[in-house]
């Protein structure tokens, strides 16, 4: 006993850590941390082996590691890997933490792979997805993956005159913290309304104007009612709209209603909401070379380019489209996140999915793009 | 007195209780653990039972919850103290009370299993251990402590009921065990099996081997006894919280924490949860496996120790789960390693003698620096490790936003604060929907996405985004108005669900949002809340028992102990012959 007991519990303290290597899978840890390196790494002798260990490097930030695994003939360096993956210019990206992937592999041979990824990112704004395809070589008795050169914004030195209109606001007393109460609120009127059943629930959405001469604050409520006039649920707009509307401008707005079924509803309360805000029309984005296209994948997408018209850096851009039928009928609102920031005077492409069911009946479409500026909110 | 008769003698408990006193009351008295995890946490509910002592329902987090939802021993000896040392300090007392029995308790366990010189250098060594560092000065865990302190002074007692069938130490053991309880439900619960379980097996061995007087049977018929005693008392003194806990079982998606991840798979938690609370303890290995399985007498103790540890190593085994499963991912594992160090301290103590009786002087030197590179290392890693709490904010300006102008009329979050949300809900008079108590929380935008406190949001990727935006989505239905930023990384989602920024506190480090259309707050209906005998059971009873463990202590002393066990430690080579009556 006494060279069998501690010889037993080290042998089952090891076969019980090797076990767990391959059972159980990892424990969801914390993201946003440095979270140190793997004791052990499975050897990257398959290509997917080899992307999995360099996007769970990317995941830990251990640049060092995940460049080792990147081939030598890429066009790419430290500096502009890490921007790659990190984000810049306070974009959506230098705020996102990658918070897994899965690969499929398109193609391989004996030396070259072509893996598909799809990268679930965490964001300030809410999870999002990127599809990427990579290309993996063989080096000797491990893969390596082979990065494109990462074309890095270059924005030259000029100067953008601003000839913008912005509306400030002199708050009446000390009690007004943001909006005004002692003047009456601007007037917005949602100009369309429209409640279709979803796959996830009841949606109501539309199209909400000011009417007023100065800036608003505006959001939509709704309020589901059955039969028996009783609430069913009430939901807001949430960032499904866009919020400070200048004089005239238009929104779209969407209200969701998750696991609710229209055919319980009676009638739908709508309630909007206005306050006067100041606003700047500056930035100004402009929406260029938009059109309707299938991607690789057969879904209907709406594509276009962002461009920043003003002399200041966007950091993250929102973009929300109302589609119309041909009765000029709201049928559908759709939003995006960008993960790339706006720089002065450039462009960034910008995609919107469109429902399979919707997508037939598109007959038009509106764009407006809401922004966030850092130190301007 | 020559310096190799000092080594030879148990060092005086007054002695080991003074180095404790030495070691941690300068810390505590810096307040060094007000940045830990929970500490803040253990404040706020102290604060409620300062000002509420006989109503548990707190409105001031998750728009309302039940504080018997956790057991308030410590938190009410807080709030007593607090009347005359304020709160921060009365934490640090309790927490000073907890570190000063615990080598007491140490001391007292080990003389089960070894003589009392090495149960002295046991006592003496847990002063020095990581894990108690680690638990003390950068997660919090008051109660934890707390709570084993007092069961390892409880199980002496156990092992003379049943051993010597003597009525005072039923009625002690008893008592002490349910202010452990009182102080945290966890411990017990596990105690039973890794603590307790031990022990009962060495009293079975004792009185087989006829080194006690108990028989067998006897031995467990009084077991059974004080299990049934032990357990009715527990029922009765958390009858609440039982109440609570079967009404609204915990139902939550996980919630990830690192104390569960595969420390293979990431050396940084390898380094948190292993390297820094064992320290020098991992050079002991070795001995303790050896040692503990020399002796029949040390191999209850042993395998305690090792599935203590197995435990404490989270997901780097899948024993945990299997023998855990749900439960595996609502607790957090760094009390097992704790645990599992306070169990090896026996043995150690025998090493820590051969030791000194071999080398003398120089193994002093040795142990001592091991000791003390131990605790140092912990403390060290308190600023090290990426881990560590956000640096102290300062919140006043929060408050007293939050107390003028009738602005708790609705309700606010912080997001970025860290612990700090506490210390702004000690001392707001509005209620938050936030909270930085997991078990408690009852609203689905908190239960339904696997993260914990919004202000962490970003710490749990995705599910703590798609939880926080559920929270401001129904902004309007909670009158969730006031939202404070000490993370920029919030700013964008609050700009474009329609906050405004209103307020820039400190230089910039923290600012005020605002949404002009949510409503003032009204109450939240909840079956959750306590009727009014449930807050007096809870009001009376756990700090009863503690002050009931008190005077007995006092009037029922402790008879001068005779070494029964054992005159000198087990040794690995006449393992059986030593015990021999």
């Amino acid at each position: 006993m006494k060279f069998i007991l501690p010889i037993s519990l080290v042998v089952a303290t090891a076969a019980l850590m090797v076990l767990g290597l391959f059972i159980g899978g990892q424990a969801r840890g914390t993201v946003g941390i440095a979270a140190g390196s793997a004791v052990y790494t499975p050897k990257a002798d398959n290509a997917e082996q080899a992307l999995k260990n360099l996007l769970a490097d990317v995941q830990r930030r251990n640049w060092d590691r995940a460049l080792a695994a990147v081939s030598k003939s890429s066009a790419t360096d430290k500096e502009s890997f890490i921007q790659e993956w990190t984000g810049s210019n306070g974009s959506l990206r230098s705020f996102s933490a990658l918070e897994g992937f899965e690969s499929r592999p398109l193609h391989i041979t004996p030396d070259e792979a072509q893996i598909r990824v799809r990268l679930h990112w965490a964001t300030p704004v809410g999870p999002l997805e990127d599809v990427r395809d990579f290309r993996l070589i063989r080096e000797g008795d491990v893969w390596k993956t082979v990065l494109p050169k990462i074309q890095v914004p270059n924005v030259p030195a000029q100067v953008i005159p601003v000839t913008y209109l912005r509306w400030d606001l002199v708050s009446g007393g000390a009690a007004d913290e943001w909006g005004s109460r002692n003047v009456d609120a601007p007037h917005v009127r949602i100009i369309s309304m429209n409640a279709v059943d979803s796959a996830e629930g009841a949606v109501v959405m539309g199209e909400i104007v000011n009417e007023d001469t100065v800036p608003a604050f505006v959001n939509v409520n709704a309020t589901l009612v059955d039969s028996a006039g009783s609430a069913i649920d009430d939901e807001t707009s949430f960032d499904k709209i866009n919020h400070v509307l200048l004089p005239k401008q238009v929104s779209p707005y969407r209200i969701d209603f998750p696991n609710i079924s229209l055919k319980n509803v009676k009638s739908v309360r709508m309630d909007e909401k206005a306050t006067l805000v100041p606003a700047s029309a500056d930035p100004v984005i402009g929406v260029m070379n938009q059109k309707i296209e299938s991607d690789v994948q057969g879904k209907s997408v709406l594509h276009g380019d962002l461009f920043n018209q003003s002399g200041q850096t966007v950091n993250i851009s929102h973009v929300i489209v109302s589609f119309y039928d041909n009765n000029a009928k709201v049928i559908w609102v759709a939003d995006g996140y960008e993960d790339h920031a706006l720089l002065p005077q450039s462009s960034e492409p910008f995609a919107v999915e469109i429902p399979k069911s919707v997508a037939p009946k598109v007959q038009n479409f509106h764009v407006v793009v809401d922004q966030y500026s850092l130190g301007r909110s | 007195m020559s310096t190799v008769r000092s080594y030879s003698n148990p060092i005086p408990i007054l002695a080991i209780v003074l180095v404790a006193l030495a070691v941690h009351g300068p810390l505590l008295l810096m307040q060094l653990p007000s940045g830990s995890f929970d500490a803040n946490f253990h404040m706020f509910f102290a604060s409620h039972y300062a000002h509420h002592w006989f109503n548990p329902w707190n409105e001031k987090w998750f728009g309302g919850f039940s504080q018997t939802t956790y057991p308030p021993l410590t938190h009410q000896w807080i709030a007593l103290l607090s009347n005359v040392a304020g709160l921060k300090m009365a934490y640090m007392l309790v927490q000073l009370i907890a570190v000063l029995l615990l080598p007491v308790g140490v001391f007292r366990f080990a003389r089960i299993w070894v003589d009392d010189r090495a149960a002295s250098y046991a006592a003496l060594g847990s002063i020095f251990l990581g894990s108690l560092a680690f638990l003390v000065y950068q997660a919090g865990q008051l109660a934890t402590v707390s709570s084993v302190a007092l069961y390892l002074n409880a199980l002496p007692y156990f092992y003379e009921w049943m051993t010597e069938a003597r009525g005072k130490s039923l009625i002690k053991g008893i008592a002490i065990s349910l202010a452990a309880a009182a102080a945290h439900h966890v411990t017990l619960i596990f105690g039973v099996v890794l603590f307790a379980g031990p022990v009962l097996w060495v009293a079975l061995l004792d009185a087989r081997d006829e080194r006690v007087s108990g028989s067998v049977s006897g031995v467990l018929s009084r077991a059974v006894v004080f299990a049934v005693a032990v357990g009715a008392g527990v029922g009765l003194v958390l009858l609440p919280y039982w109440l609570a806990i079967i009404q609204h079982p915990i139902h939550q998606i996980p919630i990830p924490h690192d104390s569960r991840a595969n420390f293979l798979l990431n050396s940084t938690t390898a380094v948190n949860y292993f390297v820094i609370p064992y320290g020098a303890l991992i050079l002991a290995l070795p001995f303790i496996l050896f040692r503990g399985a020399a002796s029949s007498r040390l191999r209850p103790l042993l395998i305690g120790f090792w599935l203590t540890l197995i435990f404490g190593l989270g997901g780097t085994t899948p024993l945990p789960r299997w023998l855990l499963g749900r439960a595996f991912e609502i607790l957090t594992f760094e009390r097992f390693t704790f645990w599992a160090t306070l169990l090896a301290m026996p043995i150690l103590g025998t090493l820590a003698i051969e030791l000194l009786d071999r080398f003398q002087s120089k193994a002093a030197v040795a142990l001592s620096l091991a000791a003390v590179s131990t605790v140092g290392a912990a403390l060290w890693w308190l600023n090290a490790n990426p881990f560590r709490p956000t640096a102290t904010t300062n919140v006043q300006p929060v408050i007293a936003f939050l107390n003028r102008d009738g602005h708790d009329a609705y309700r606010y979050i912080t997001l970025g604060f860290g612990s700090e949300l506490s210390k702004v809900s000690i001392y707001t008079s509005a209620g938050s929907v936030d909270g930085d108590y997991n078990s408690a929380r009852l609203l689905p935008e908190m239960t339904h996405y696997g993260s914990a406190q919004l202000t962490n949001a970003k710490f749990y990727g995705s599910a703590g985004m798609a939880s926080l935006r559920a929270m401001l989505e129904h902004a309007n239905r909670y009158g969730l108005k006031y939202i404070f930023v000490h993370d920029t990384y919030y700013e964008p989602l609050l700009t474009f669900v329609g906050y405004r920024k209103i307020e820039t506190f400190g230089s910039g480090e923290i600012t005020a949002w605002s949404k002009d259309d949510v409503p003032p707050a009204h109450k939240i209906e909840s079956d959750a809340i306590p009727p009014p005998w449930q807050g007096l059971l809870w009001g009376i009873l756990p700090i009863g028992v503690s002050f009931l463990a008190i005077f007995l202590e006092l009037l029922l002393p402790e008879r001068r102990r005779v070494p029964a066990a054992a005159g000198v430690p087990v040794r690995a080579e006449n393992p059986e012959r030593h015990f021999v009556a």
